[in-house]
């Protein structure tokens, strides 16, 4: 019924790399492990007038 | 500077100042559990039925660093700090010992028991960051001055308060008038001895004068104190004859010298001795073993676990366990006691000085290692007793089957009390900082011992760790002899740097050279105490000792004095050549190849007229205050002569100051050290005063307090950090002028402030009281910007009830379309994004109830999000975020400033840069101005020293080193002869050579008019730092609002939207004005204002009830609008409505009528028209 959440990028806190995780996802960065990410800087234009 | 970029930063000095903390840590790591442990009693468990005995005890602690768990049980993972920052955790590591059972004196079995998480001190041996340099700090996310000695403890910093404790085994004279309320025939005076053991436990025990010449022995046993007559023990100790015991009190009273120096003896102890004896006697006890079996028969009730013992067995107990403690050996209890007796028979003679508890000679402090050690002795002891009565219970509970011969079941009964809650109880004392335990632990306090390292700036940070504190019990004392400084504390405590205000004397902090002797020696082993003691009294034997064999009686003071170590008599030196012993002790002290650690203290009291009681007392225990100095009695040309002196022994030391002179000392008493540098008595914060000896002393206090409260850089790591508050400058500088201290403690990693171009002098009337005018410029291009940053953890595991938390899970609703310019998809904000008070920051969606829920942002002003990080716990699942939020902060009008120097103000204008004065020269416009009437009362002379010093340094492009005493220290001979005497004829001098004017004025013209200002102006760059408090965080408004429910009063608090009272005093001056009307206003009409009826008959408030009037039904049908129906109100007393009357009163008065009601008392209203009543 409800449309599938769009996923959303988090930065890993130890290696660096960008995840793209979907609700319900694990919480780990896919290439270290580690288990302590960073939601990415989101540009002001692109949600601003949304 | 300190360091050329790149170059790795050697932060040791910065490390010696937490160093107290983390080697007491060390130390119970080591090697302080297994002596714990040690010193834990074993316990018995005895079956009648199998009449077997179980005897129980604890070996061999383990405590390893913090880890991961994981579910992969082979690899652990290190836990890292940072992490328990973030994810709000405890940095703790596992604790694990053996319990050992031996049934009937069998084999012992051992059974390892988990007694839980516990917590581990940062730096320690067992942190992972122990031993990383800088560049590995922060790989680690840390720091890179990272300096530990501190604890986290669910993602706070928490550091254990250093305390003031008496000092240990030194026994102590005291004069309390409690004392005398102890029984009948008791006096005020007595000598009190803290005995600690190795394990750092402490037991006091006070020796009591009564008037009758006798003594009493008071100590405490589970929070009573027990008296005994001193005969029965002296008695009890070794096996003695009377006449032993009279000829060793008497020891010390001589008659040849009957009134010269150094005598402590008089003729009365012989009288008391004899009183002594027959107090004893009339008891008809005359052996030892009748002594004992006295002494056990009366201890056998409160003695658990010796009930089916004798009685000389029991009271040997008592007198191992409670009575000198310190010492193993009766002999030497007995010496002690003897000695004890004659300190405090001339106390009562007036032969000596009562010592001073408040004096820091005869004081110690109490450290993290030592104060967890204790807490988990007594934990484990009771858990132990726990685990026996709980055997006990089901062993005589014959309906289970309980197998006491099996261990597993005797395992399973113990684990009833679980192990865990061990460490759980060593963190909750660690987070709360209370110590839950009934014994007291011969402690003066039970709170206050753990404080929040808050990291507002640096020094805030630093100065938690060198803080030493009185003890809370001193808080609330009225008499001010606590807080006095006292010479004593000459040194090793910061006359500057303590609070002024509540704590004030009662908090200090020591000085920057100030280190606390450890049990661990230089190269960082762990001293053997034992080992030290035998060698020190082999050099002293060498030098002339006589060792105190067991019953030799010795002559007293003046001709012998007694030698202690330790709190243990071992000997004594004749008078004549003790001087000569205590410089060859020193010696040996100083060089590095003897076997005396360099921090033992020589404490030697010489012969006086009724001062102190002499003796020899050696001290090598830990937790002691040392500090260096030069002993300039043994020749050296480098750093080989520095001596680590104590409290104790400086008070009879002759140290001069090194500044050439002989500070006024008289050729008799020549000095043998000298101070290293007169810096050496501030403490850190103090010390980064620049010129603090041309500053008026107060105004030194003053920065010392501000200087914690500096909005500062505070952190390098600040992205990695999630404190709740976190207050950030965004553009620091490096102070132009700066002491030494600012460089050898690397406070550039965190500098506090901004060189700003002061200008001294009135313009506008916007600088009047201590207000300041900023350059609106200047705080456009950055000066002074900050910010302050929050962090909201929302954990859904915490939250709510057990049965959803399951179910709750961040996501945005997809119904509600207005929060999704809020809210990312995840139900989290936009990072970088603007949020409005009242708007979302996040969504949490419950998967039960199909519910969204979301969290609106409290507060008055829009934040940022900063940064939101998600991590897990445990569950796969996201169910823990930081959000942290930033407040920008940049200067507004009433924001606070101050220099470094006490000076204060408020930013009252941000004038605008074109309106400014400017330099005629230059054409400069200064960045801040202020008054000069801030100057001649404060009398802060480095503050306009910095003026001048600082433009002369920047002109010339260096730094200028405002370090204080300056002119006290001997100068270097090639120094001396180039610059002049005075310090201001120097720094002028930079001026004039670059063509300033000598005293640092300049032409201005105003900015406003372009004249010429008639007076030249005082300007020159100062250190400017901005403090915390801030309007923006502080302004309260309020017309109408949210008002209490009970009285009807508007509430007070910002944080609710309240007002601010208008109390008492505000009220005397509306009435002294007149102003009745905005009286009535304020106090009535804005406030709870109420129109009550009241029954004029009966004169009551309360029995008035409102009635419905019944509605006509006639005029609804009309269709009519209804008429203002008649209100009528009914008295319930008087059954009628006749005598109704409306009275403007304040709801509270109706109130009051209630609550008077509700204690059966009635108030009666006598209404009447107007005046006259």
């Amino acid at each position: 019924m409800d449309p599938q959440p769009e996923p959303v990028s988090y930065i890993c806190g130890d290696c660096g790399m960008e995840n793209t995780l979907k609700p319900g996802d694990v919480i780990q960065c896919r290439e270290c492990g580690y288990r302590i990410l960073y939601k990415k800087r989101t540009r002001r234009s692109k949600f601003c007038y949304l | 500077m300190a360091a050329k970029p790149g170059a790795a930063q050697d932060f040791e000095p910065l490390r010696q100042l937490f160093k107290p903390h983390i080697e007491s840590f060390d130390y119970m790591v080591e090697a302080g559990l297994d002596t714990m442990f040690e010193h834990i009693k074993s316990v018995e468990v005895y079956d009648p039925s199998t009449t077997k005995k179980n005897l129980l005890w604890l070996t061999n602690p383990e405590l390893y660093p913090p880890n991961k768990e994981r579910l992969s049980r082979t690899i652990s993972e290190p836990l890292l700090p940072f992490e328990c920052r973030q994810a709000k955790i405890s940095y703790s590591g596992k604790l694990c010992a053996d319990v050992c059972f031996q049934y009937d004196g069998g084999a012992i079995i051992r059974e390892k028991f988990n007694f839980g998480a516990f917590p581990i001190m940062l730096q320690s041996k067992l942190c992972h960051l122990r031993g990383a340099d800088p560049k590995k700090l922060v790989s680690y996310k840390e720091e890179a001055s990272e300096m530990g000695g501190y604890f986290i403890l669910n993602g706070l910093e928490r550091v254990v308060r250093l305390l003031i404790l008496p000092k240990r085994n030194y026994p102590m004279s005291t004069v309390r008038s409690s004392f005398s309320e102890r029984g009948e025939g008791y006096s005020d005076k007595a000598v009190l001895i803290r005995c600690v053991r190795a394990d750092q436990t402490s037991v006091s025990v006070k020796l009591y004068y009564l008037r009758n010449g006798s003594a009493r022995l008071g100590f405490w046993i589970k929070g009573r104190e027990y008296l005994l007559p001193v005969g029965i023990v002296l008695k009890a100790l070794v096996d003695t004859t009377d006449h032993e015991i009279y000829v060793n009190l008497t020891c010390c009273y001589n008659e040849k010298c009957e009134k010269g120096k150094g005598v402590v003896g008089t003729q009365l102890v012989g009288e008391r001795a004899k009183i002594i004896l027959d107090e004893v006697r009339d008891l008809s006890l005359f052996t030892r073993l009748q002594c004992l079996e006295y002494i056990g028969e009366h201890f056998q009730p409160i003695m658990d676990g010796l009930e089916s013992n004798s009685y000389p067995f029991v009271a040997e107990t008592v007198m191992k366990n409670y009575i000198f403690v310190h010492l193993d050996n009766n002999f030497d209890k007995f010496n002690l006691l003897i000695f004890m007796l004659q300190k405090l028979f001339s106390l009562i003679d007036q032969t000596s000085v009562p010592d001073n508890p408040d004096s820091l000679q005869n004081q110690e402090v109490l450290l993290p290692g030592h104060l967890i050690t204790i807490y988990l002795k007594e934990k484990l002891e009771e858990w132990l007793q726990k685990g026996i009565k709980l055997i006990q219970d089901e062993i005589s509970d014959d309906s289970k089957k309980f197998d006491f011969c099996s261990l597993a079941h005797v395992k399973k009964v113990m684990e009833k009390n679980p192990a865990r809650q061990i460490s759980s109880a060593v963190e909750n004392m660690l987070k709360t900082g209370r110590l839950a335990t009934q014994t007291g632990l011969d402690m003066q306090q039970r709170a206050g011992y753990t404080v929040m390292a808050e990291r507002l700036n640096f020094l805030r940070f630093l100065s938690h760790f060198r803080a030493v504190h009185r003890g809370a019990s001193f808080a609330g004392l009225r008499t001010t002899t606590v807080r006095k400084l006292l010479p004593d504390s000459w040194g090793f405590l910061c006359p500057v740097h303590t609070p002024d205000g509540e704590p004030c004397g009662l908090l200090n902090h020591m000085t920057s050279i100030c280190k606390v002797t450890s049990f661990f020696d230089a190269q960082g082993n762990i001293k053997d105490y034992f080992k030290i003691k035998m060698s020190v009294l082999k050099i002293l034997v060498e030098v002339g000792m006589m060792p105190s064999l067991p019953k030799l009686v010795r002559a007293g003071p003046p001709v012998v004095l007694t030698v202690f170590i330790d709190g243990c008599i071992v000997g004594s030196v004749p008078s004549g050549q003790v001087e000569k012993v205590v410089a060859h002790l020193r010696r040996l002290k100083v060089s590095s190849a003897a076997v005396i650690p360099d921090d033992m203290e020589v404490g030697y009291i010489p012969l006086s007229m009724g001062g102190a009681y002499p003796g020899l007392y050696l001290f090598t225990s830990p937790s002691r205050f040392v500090r260096p100095v030069r002993n300039i009695s043994i020749p050296s040309d480098g750093n080989e002569n520095i001596e680590l002196i104590g409290p104790f022994e400086q008070g009879f030391m002759e140290i001069r100051c090194s500044d050439g002179g002989d500070g006024g000392r008289k050729s008799g008493f020549p000095a043998t050290h000298e101070e290293i540098h007169p810096t050496g008595m501030l403490s850190v914060v103090a010390s980064l005063t620049p010129w603090s000896d041309h500053n008026q002393s107060p105004r030194n206090m003053y920065q010392c307090q501000m200087a914690k409260q500096t909005m500062a850089f505070s952190s390098q790591a600040i992205k990695n950090r999630a404190d709740q508050k976190l207050y950030h400058l965004q553009t620091p500088q490096t102070p132009i002028v700066r002491t030494s201290a600012y460089t050898k403690y690397s406070i550039d990693e965190f500098p506090t402030g901004t060189n700003a171009i002061v200008a001294v002098l009135a313009y506008t009337g916007y600088d009047m009281e201590d207000a300041m005018i900023l350059n609106k410029s200047s705080v456009e291009r950055g000066m002074f910007h900050g910010q302050i940053y929050q962090t909201e953890t929302i954990d859904l595991n915490d939250q709510g009830r057990k049965s959803d938390r399951t179910s709750k899970m961040f996501r945005r609703s997809n119904l509600d379309k207005t929060v999704s310019s809020f809210l990312d998809s995840d139900g989290l904000p936009y990072v970088g994004q603007l949020i409005k008070p009242e708007e979302p920051y996040c969504s949490v969606y419950n998967e039960v109830t199909n519910s969204t829920y979301t969290c609106k942002r409290r507060g008055s002003e829009p934040v940022y999000v900063d940064y939101v990080s998600v991590d897990v716990k445990n569950k796969k699942q996201l169910q823990k975020v930081n959000i942290r939020f930033r407040h920008p902060r940049n200067p507004v009008i009433g924001d606070k400033f101050s220099s470094r120097h006490g000076q204060k103000g408020v930013c009252s204008q941000l004038w605008p840069d074109i309106d400014m004065p400017f330099s005629g020269t230059t054409g400069m416009r200064p960045d801040l101005i202020i008054n000069p009437h801030a100057f001649p009362s404060r009398m802060t002379i480095a503050m306009l020293l910095e003026s001048v010093a600082a433009k002369g340094g920047s002109l010339r492009g260096e730094f200028v080193d405002a370090t204080p005493f300056r002119s006290s220290v001997k100068k270097d001979s090639g120094e001396s002869g180039s610059k002049s005497d005075s310090l201001v004829d120097e720094l002028g001098l930079l001026l004039k050579e670059k063509g300033f004017n000598y005293h640092g004025v300049e032409v201005l013209y105003s900015g406003v008019y372009g004249t010429e200002l008639t007076c030249e102006i005082f300007i020159g760059p100062v250190y400017y730092q901005r403090l915390r408090h801030m309007v923006s965080d502080k302004f309260q408004v309020r017309s109408t609002g949210t008002i209490d429910q009970v009285t009807r009063q508007p509430i007070k608090g910002r944080k609710r939207g309240g007002g601010i009272r208008f109390g008492e005093m505000e009220r005397d001056s509306l009435l002294a004005h007149g102003a009745a009307y905005l009286l009535h206003d304020r106090l009535h009409t804005c406030s709870d204002h109420h129109i009550a009826d009241v029954c004029s008959l009966c004169g009551s408030l309360l029995t008035t009830t409102f009635q419905q009037p019944q509605r006509r039904p006639v005029r609804e049908i009309g269709g009519l609008p209804p008429g203002k129906a008649l209100k009528k109100v009914f008295c319930h007393a008087c059954k009628t409505s006749r005598g109704m009357e409306t009275v403007a009163m304040p709801y509270v008065f109706r109130y009051l009528a209630a609550e008077l009601a509700a204690m059966n008392i009635k108030m009666t209203l006598q209404l009447s028209n107007g005046a006259g009543a």
